[in-house]
């Protein structure tokens, strides 16, 4: 069975790199050549017939010329790409790029390409994806959910270059629609020429690798009053007004061994020669723990991508000069990241969940562990959690017997929402939500 | 992206005059480049490029059904399933070649339907799941649901068609180089809008002419390349051998042991026009007797076309006739022998697409898989067969010594031609029973042959033994004979005769010296029909009526009756019904003039607004309203003309009125609307008057 998908596997990255080279080198128009010469090769054995193959020579000869042609392109480039620092799945990701020629004539009628890092999967990923479609396939019937392609990175525009005289840099218009979240690397650039019959591009290519953070997609989201009550958060408001002249300190006092270093007031210590610390009034503020389920069954799992843009979309909305938000989740080890009054903003929180990645191993007791060790700083809890089996129902209920307020949406694939909904017995948390991978705007807007 | 102006014309009649379509390929380019001239546009939705797409589909659909039944799709998918040789397998896959070329043909005139109601609809890109039934049902699904729709891609059919158009005009033989050079010249057209700009003009023609000129050597040397193997192929002759009865040879069931298969099936019918119907149908005769089978010893030379007189005519003897027989058979495979009374001169009402005569009296025809025709005999008794020569005397070495016993039991020799021929008849009929159940030899001697055993021993078998002994002793006293193959005819049913496969029959054709003719001579026992009707199953009325069924459908399909126009004419009601579904319904606007070309479903309200008009007249008198001016502002600089003082108040309730059917989703009442309409010809007036006279009133 495993020889038999791994030869499958071959076939894929087979295709796949032809369609890629493919799309690459011709033309719309060299397609059609290309499309014609095939039909017409099928057809011609059958002289009696027909007589395709008076247009099969004529179309052959046609796409060898134009191959030729593509032989004799020398020019050379040098390039500049002036790329912004994040872009947002789903969203084009416009930017200019400083192309110059380096040959002594003038190049016209050029097309800029984007190289991007090759993006056909491994073995297991794409074995994952396969299983995992089979698992939700029914038979004899059309899968209006299924992604053509599921492993592409983003959607390219060919760049038209304008008029490039000698030794001149000239600025290309590009842009790239990313179609996932995480590090977008481009390796290059190639500049491409068609020949003169306008079948087939002949390619400079320019070395310039360079990446780009590309950020979960955002729902809006309804305002929602988050559960929980202020809690006296240690470190006071300091934690947010580190900026400016305000003192919202009460004292001064001696260094004692433990006090955290960004407790010293440094002015104090030079003037008086030993360490001197600021000791704050108590503060109660609200803080929220965004907690996400990273225990995908893989890498593509269209759910985890949809909960991880859930988890964005709170990351951005939840006004950051009122409450603490904590992001909790397990990658390659336990995390907790905090963001409001000052501490980080939402943007840096995006940042994290661009990169946040499927937990490797199971073992949801980390997650577990790691949310009950925060607990007890936390007003409340949102959970965007992948399943709703036993482990996670239990996991709730402990927290729930805590008396922590919660917020718990469950993301499952189309189509399961009443399926799941009639499961749900007594153990249900007041505010439950079920969001189907495909309606999750229409979910979120649903949230009290 | 849109064909450049002229193509697709250019391309529909190329393909006309390639396929035999001239008229409706011209006149198709002429209404398809016609809408460059005619202004008039049709509002068409996503819901009727859906419905014309669908009955293209089914046009198609029956398009496949018509091709594959008038190829023979049937019967060889039926001999495949039945027989899995080689032989069966090309002809099945001969089958579906030639249906797909025949649908190939016809597909611009399939889709040309949807081509022209793009060309005439109000737009240039149709969306893609108007089409595409899959994209459709994610579209309708989403809905349902109420998930975002997703933005579907569009289209411009103009160029798959043109792809489409100029495939088809491949679809015939190679007679000359015409195509190519069409080809050519059509898709240079084509690839002219695409060139880069890059290059300029003297490369581009450079690079065609090479291409062009390097193909024409590469198509000429494939062409001759493909008939050099096609002469390699011996196996030609293939054609022939899917027939009941061979040209060639046949294969006899002599020597075979056990009950000889007959079938109750209808092969034939016949209806006596004229005269007694004949006895026997006969479809051809062969001449050398080895091992248990009989030859003709013909090649392809043999075969000499007849020429027809009319399109269904076709003249086999140059004689009077006095009988008319209409003859129904099936031609399985399109090309098979025909049953044919004795001394036939002529068939007509034949659809044929080519008939040949073999020398031995056989007439093979390649046409439909069902042919009903006139056989015009009787009269004299010449027949197209050729006289005698040495091999119609010839017989096997191996039974000479069996021949000779019963040449001298029967004293044969020295017995006239009727004389002999009595004594034969008499012989076997007398001493001899009809069988099809054949015993092994009880007691076989080393040298039997299986026609010594049925002459000296067994002296019981069928009518091939029957015939072959009868030509084989005819020969020995010198007589020249051949033997013969066809059917018997005997089974009446109501006015006509049916026949059936279990009517195959072998006798004796006889060379007549005296007559200078050949005469049948039928040694087999007249009990032999009696023999085989005892077989006869109690199912064989249903059958006969199944029979009678799937003949008159084999008439209607391969357009052996009226029908078939009738069927094509019926489309017209539906087509007729659907243009008026499209074109007729009240939601849909037919534009005086071209309208605006744009993927919006709806116009927005109030467009029509007088209000406009005296927006545009005031323009003229340079009171043009600004980039982003509300038209409240701009009225207000209007009225700061001294000369459109007296406009200033008629003008604001213009514009209230005019925001109201603009803007207000109640809308105007019709009083209300009429209210602006004249108030606004009233402005538009005053507008038109010279100074002077406004300045006096």
């Amino acid at each position: 069975m495993n020889f038999a998908f791994k030869f499958l596997y071959r076939i894929y990255r087979t295709i796949a790199g032809i369609r890629y080279w493919g799309y690459r080198r011709f033309t719309r128009a060299g397609l059609c050549v290309l499309g014609g010469f095939l039909l017409a090769g099928a057809m011609s054995p059958d002289t009696d017939n027909n007589v395709a193959y008076q247009g099969f020579t004529f179309l052959l000869l046609l796409l060898v010329l134009a191959f030729c042609s593509s032989l004799f392109f020398r020019a050379r480039f040098s390039a500049t790409r002036n790329l912004p620092r994040f872009g947002t799945v789903g969203a084009p990701l416009g930017y200019t790029l400083s192309l110059k020629n380096l040959t002594s004539r003038t190049q016209k009628g050029l097309a800029v390409l984007e190289n991007l890092a090759d993006s056909r999967p491994s073995f297991e990923d794409w074995l994952a994806v396969q299983l995992d479609y089979e698992r939700r396939a029914r038979s004899f019937r059309f899968s209006p959910n299924r992604r053509s392609n599921p492993f592409r990175l983003a959607g390219l525009k060919i760049a038209a270059v304008p008029l490039s005289p000698s030794r001149q840099e000239v600025q290309v218009r590009c842009e790239l629609t990313p179609l996932r979240r995480g590090l977008l690397r481009l390796d290059g650039i190639t500049v491409a020429r068609p020949d003169p019959l306008g079948l087939f591009r002949a390619f400079s290519e320019v070395s310039l690798p360079q990446s780009v953070l590309i950020l979960p997609k955002r729902y809006p989201l309804p305002p929602i009053a988050l559960p929980g009550t202020m809690k006296y958060q240690q470190g006071g408001i300091a934690l947010a007004s580190n900026v400016g002249q305000s003192d919202e300190f009460v004292a001064l006092r001696d260094y004692r061994q433990g006090d955290p270093l960004r407790h010293i007031h440094w002015r104090s210590w030079a003037r008086a020669g030993k360490p001197v610390v600021k000791e704050f009034e108590d503060e109660f503020f609200v803080r929220h723990a965004l907690v996400l389920d990273t225990f995908a069954e893989h890498a593509h799992s269209d759910t985890f991508e949809e909960a991880t843009s859930i988890a964005a979309s709170f990351a951005c909305t939840i006004p950051s000069q009122e409450s603490l938000l904590d992001l909790l989740f397990v990658g390659s080890e336990s995390y907790c990241f905090t963001a409001g009054r000052g501490v980080a903003h939402g943007e840096q929180l995006l940042e994290i969940l661009a990169s946040v990645r499927r937990a490797q191993e199971p073992g949801f007791h980390k997650l577990e562990s790691l949310v009950l060790n925060h607990i007890s700083k936390v007003s409340g809890c949102i959970f965007v959690l992948l399943a709703w089996d036993q482990e996670r129902r239990e996991f709730v209920k402990k927290v729930r017997a805590l008396g922590v307020p919660m917020v718990v949406l469950v993301v499952v694939e189309s189509g399961k929402k009443a399926l799941l909904e009639a499961q749900v017995g007594y153990d249900r948390p007041e505010r439950f939500f079920v969001l189907e991978s495909d309606k999750i705007e229409e979910g979120l807007a649903q949230l009290k | 992206m849109k064909t450049p102006p002229l193509l697709l014309g250019a391309v529909l009649v190329f393909w006309g005059w390639q396929t035999g379509f001239l008229i409706a390929g011209s006149l198709m380019g002429l209404v398809l480049e016609g809408s460059r001239w005619v202004e008039a546009r049709w509002d068409f939705s996503d819901e009727d490029f859906t419905r014309i797409w669908n009955f293209c589909t089914l046009l198609l659909v029956a398009a496949i059904l018509y091709a594959f039944s008038s190829n023979e799709g049937p019967a060889d998918l039926k001999g495949l399933l039945h027989n899995a040789s080689w032989l069966t397998q090309r002809n099945a896959g001969f089958a579906t070649a030639r249906t797909a070329f025949s649908v190939l043909r016809w597909l611009p005139m399939i889709l040309f339907f949807f081509t022209a109601t793009q060309a005439y609809s109000t737009r240039d890109n149709i969306p893609l799941q108007t089409i595409l039934i899959i994209l459709r049902y994610r579209l309708r699904t989403a809905a349902r649901l109420g998930l975002p729709v997703p933005v579907s891609r569009t289209f411009n059919i103009s160029y798959p068609y043109f792809a489409v158009c100029l495939f088809s005009s491949c679809v015939h033989s190679a007679d000359d180089t015409s195509f190519f050079w069409g080809f050519c010249a059509l898709a240079a057209w084509a690839l002219w809008p695409q060139r880069s700009r890059r290059f300029g003009l003297p490369l581009w023609l450079t690079a065609m002419a090479l291409a062009i000129g390097l193909s024409y050597f590469g198509q000429r040397g494939i062409g001759q390349l493909q008939s050099y193997l096609g002469n390699l192929n011996p196996q030609w002759l293939t054609g022939f051998m899917r027939r009941r009865f061979d040209p060639i040879q046949s294969q006899t069931e002599i020597g075979q042991l056990g009950r000889i298969k007959t079938s109750t099936k209808i092969v034939i019918r016949l209806e006596a026009k004229n005269g007694v119907p004949p006895r026997r149908l006969r479809e051809t005769t062969y001449r050398s007797f080895k091992g248990r089978i009989w030859y003709a010893d013909l090649t392809e030379n043999d075969f000499i076309r007849v020429p027809e007189t009319n399109e269904t005519t076709f003249p086999l003897l140059d004689k009077l006739t006095t009988e008319v027989a209409t003859i129904s058979c099936y031609l399985p495979g399109g090309k098979a022998l025909l049953p044919l009374p004795e001394s036939t001169a002529r068939l007509e009402h034949l659809l044929a697409y080519n008939v040949w005569r073999s020398p031995l009296g056989g007439v093979l025809e390649e046409g439909p898989g069902l042919v009903v025709f006139d056989a015009l005999y009787g009269g004299t008794s010449n027949t197209i067969d050729e006289p005698p020569n040495d091999l119609d005397t010839s017989v096997p070495g191996r039974e000479t010594n069996t021949l000779e016993k019963v040449v001298s039991d029967l004293q044969l020799r020295g017995q006239n031609f009727s004389q002999a021929l009595q004594t034969l008849g008499k012989y076997f009929s007398t001493r001899f029973t009809y069988t099809t159940w054949l015993d092994q030899a009880r007691f076989p001697h080393k040298n039997d042959t299986p026609l010594s055993r049925f002459l000296l021993r067994t002296k019981s078998g069928h009518c091939e033994y029957f015939a072959t002994a009868g030509v084989l002793l005819l020969r020995s006293v010198g007589i020249p004979a051949r033997y013969a193959v066809g059917y018997a005819v005997h089974e009446g049913s109501g006015q006509n005769y049916v026949v059936r496969q279990r009517d195959a029959h072998a006798w004796c054709l006889v060379w007549d010296e005296r007559h200078r003719a050949w005469r049948d001579f039928d040694p087999t026992p007249s009990t032999w029909v009696t023999a085989d009707a005892l077989d006869t199953s109690f199912m064989q009325k249903l059958s006969d009526i199944w029979a009678r069924v799937t003949f008159e459908i084999s008439k209607f399909r391969w357009g052996q009756s009226h029908l078939r126009q009738y069927f094509l004419w019926a489309l017209v009601p539906i087509l007729a019904l659907l243009l008026y579904q499209i074109v007729f319904r009240k939601r849909h606007r037919l534009w005086g003039r071209k309208g605006p070309r744009s993927n919006q479903g709806s116009l927005w309200p109030g467009l029509d607004s007088e209000f406009y008009e005296l927006e545009e007249k005031l323009a003229k008198r340079g009171l043009e309203r600004r980039p982003s001016e509300p038209l409240s502002t701009w009225l207000r600089r209007v009225s700061g003309d001294e000369a459109l003082v007296h406009l200033d108040v008629p003008l604001r309730e213009l514009l209230i009125l005019h925001y109201r059917y603009r803007f207000d989703p109640r809308g105007l009442s019709s009083n209300e609307r009429q209210q602006l309409r004249s108030e606004a010809r009233t402005c538009l007036a005053t507008l038109d008057q010279p100074a002077s006279l406004v300045a006096a009133d």
